[in-house]
């Protein structure tokens, strides 16, 4: 028998434990960036350029696996292979019980897809993963045009500080929070496709265009497309269902309010409420209330609360002690009544850089995730804005009062589809 | 690039109406600006086996309940086989249901035969049948295929290892039957106790760190 190296695991940050009990092929919490060049992707090179990024990112080589008490990251001898996108978007990634990676680079024309479990890592994570991801396939593949020097990898963190466990980090309190009152929000209906995929709805304008309008507004953009959104679901209520609020969910990046550069989870959820029962129909008043939220809502010690809570839950002594079997029910249903207050989700990626030599060759970058109620999510590079919407369900009404809303003022909005009937 | 007068947006690709409106559009699509491939639809259904096997257990059931009450009234028979088509499908549903592990699946197969023949056993007047030969073979066999597994086929040594040690463990069982006489046949259980002493010994000597780490890891709290 031959002395072997025992196998490196590591522990689930805290955002990410709720993503393997609650994903299944209706809701897979699985998102997608996209990253668009001007000329056709070479998979060879993308392949190459997959290689040279794994090394930086080694928490990317695991399979998530079931302990007695909590789930794992195991690391694992697996080499990701690139190929071409033959599968449905954000199609489950983790399947219990069989050992595969949480991701998949994929390549369709000439866009580079990165497909995330969102229990690896989040948005802000994925995203530092493809763009080194970029960094090298455009120095291979015009390798001409850098033959002088290479342009500077604009991601700096050590192996330690992407592996970090930033909730770990910054959760003061370990205060049991105290019960909180749900409230049912408005719930879109709506007939699915029979295979449960997500029909995708991108369209791509101006950033400045959509600037202006949310100036004109005396607003910022964010708030404006999230003031839209709220508008777009309420033009679709049945009357008698006003009396529930919508309800939106909005993911906040923490990095940028709590020194951190992981590459794994850390974000919270912030809910953005309007209650039309109450309150006007006009978009200057969901402006007004949207902006009130986000003020009160996106301050440290707010958000700091938010992570003590969910941290305190992780860190009790009871929690910790029960079957994972037991946690996993428990968790579903946290998460079933977690859903019912929440209308729809929207979340902003922000404006999108890279290193100013790499510009030229990248068109644009998107985003999206599997969806089990209908998404928004944001992101801006160089003068596109491109807003994706995925949902489960066949209708497109929500999409469509939401983009003729731009339209109406004159935006240039370009729009693709992933699925052609209605 | 199409137009959707209505909507007034331009759509990339070759579309029929437009995607947001379902309105006619101007223009002329273009395929080649598609930015997402063509993914036909695949409907899950169930494995032909399966479905062939569950009309088998069908037929058989109700083939001999039919011919139960016609021939032979006074006796019950029928309700074994119904008894025994339903402990093959137990049995198979956590096969299916765990077949990602190969270690889990042995070891979920030793409980559920050694549970299900004490029932059988005591449903039918408690000869010892189970105690005697099943549970003490099962956990042999289960100990034996396990040993190959790991170190001739090499399917996964650590995953095994560990479900390894617990079978052996489940190996002990039967000093209990022989403690309390329960046994009218001692072999089988003598065995299968020298093997789950000689498997843990074996295992805490060649693969003690590995299963210590393995150990570890799945207990974490």
């Amino acid at each position: 028998m031959t002395a072997k190296k025992p196998v490196e695991w590591s522990k689930l940050d805290n955002a990410a434990k709720i993503f393997p009990p609650t994903s299944n092929e209706k809701d897979t919490k699985v998102f997608r960036f996209v990253c668009e060049l001007k000329d056709e992707i070479d998979p060879d090179i993308l392949q190459e350029a997959l290689d040279k990024t794994m090394p930086l990112f080694p928490f990317y080589k695991t399979v998530l696996r079931r302990g007695f008490f909590w789930y794992y990251f195991e690391n694992a001898d697996l080499v990701p292979r690139v190929s071409q996108e033959h599968k449905l978007p954000c199609s489950m990634l983790y399947h219990p019980g069989r050992r595969n990676l949480l991701f998949e680079v994929t390549y369709y024309k000439n866009r580079i897809n990165l497909e995330v479990f969102h229990a690896l890592t989040d948005g802000t994570g994925a995203l530092a993963f493809l763009k080194t991801l970029l960094y090298f396939y455009i120095t291979t593949r015009y390798r001409d045009d850098f033959k002088d020097s290479l342009p500077v990898l604009d991601y700096d963190a050590s192996l330690t500080q992407k592996m970090d466990d930033s909730f770990l980090k910054h959760y003061t309190d370990n205060r049991i929070p105290k019960r909180v009152k749900i409230t049912k929000a408005y719930r879109i209906q709506g007939r699915r496709f029979i295979d449960n995929r997500i029909k995708v709805i991108e369209g791509v304008m101006p950033v400045r265009d959509v600037l202006e309008l949310a100036h004109k507004y005396d607003t910022t953009l964010t708030i404006y497309l999230t003031a839209l959104f709220i508008k777009a679901i309420y033009e679709e209520m049945p009357a008698r269902s006003r009396k529930y609020p919508v309800v939106l969910s909005v993911p906040v990046n923490l990095r940028t309010y709590f020194p951190s550069v992981t590459a794994r989870n850390f974000f919270a959820t912030i809910n953005v409420k309007y209650d039309f029962g109450v309150s006007g129909d006009k978009l200057e008043d969901i402006i007004n209330e949207v902006k009130e939220s986000f003020k009160r809502e996106l301050t440290q010690e707010k958000l700091l609360e938010h992570m003590n809570k969910l941290s305190a839950l992780e860190h009790n002594a009871f929690m910790r002690m029960v079957p994972l079997a037991v946690k996993d029910a428990v968790l579903r249903f946290a998460n079933r009544l977690n859903d019912k207050q929440i209308t729809a989700t929207l979340s902003n990626i922000g404006k999108i850089s890279v290193s100013p030599r790499l510009e030229p060759y990248i068109k644009l970058f998107n985003c999206f995730t599997g969806a089990k109620r209908p998404q928004i999510a944001l992101c801006s590079f160089r003068d596109n804005l491109v807003i994706s919407f995925s949902s489960p369900f066949a209708g497109t009404d929500i999409q469509k009062n939401f983009f003729r809303f731009l339209t109406e003022e004159n935006v240039p909005v370009t729009v693709s589809t992933n699925i052609k009937e209605i | 690039m199409q137009y959707c007068t209505h909507c007034k947006v331009k759509i990339k690709g070759e579309h029929n109406v437009c995607p947001l409106c379902a309105g006619i559009l101007e223009g002329e699509g273009n395929p080649e600006e598609e930015v997402f491939p063509f993914i036909p639809t695949i409907y899950q259904e169930f494995n032909l086996f399966i479905r062939i096997l569950i009309l088998v257990s069908i037929v058989a059931v109700v083939a001999s309940f039919a011919v139960n009450i016609i021939f032979t009234k006074e006796s019950r028979w029928s309700l074994l086989v119904a008894a025994g088509v339903l402990c093959m499908w137990i049995s198979l549903f956590f096969i299916i249901r765990k077949k990602n592990n190969v270690g889990k699946t042995i070891l979920w197969q030793v409980g559920i035969i050694s549970i299900l023949s004490v029932i059988w056993d005591v449903s039918m007047g408690f000869i010892g049948w189970s105690i005697d030969y099943v549970i003490p073979s099962v956990c042999v066999l289960a100990m034996t295929v396990m040993a190959i597994g790991a170190k001739i086929l090499k399917i996964g040594v650590r995953d095994l290892i560990v479900y390894l040690f617990i079978d052996a463990i489940f190996g002990f069982i039967p000093v209990v039957f022989i403690i309390f006489g329960w046994l009218n046949v001692i072999f089988p259980s003598v065995i299968c106790v020298a093997a789950s002493i000689i498997s843990l010994s074996a295992l805490v000597l060649f693969e003690g760190d590995n299963m210590k780490n393995e150990l570890k890891k799945r207990m974490h709290i």
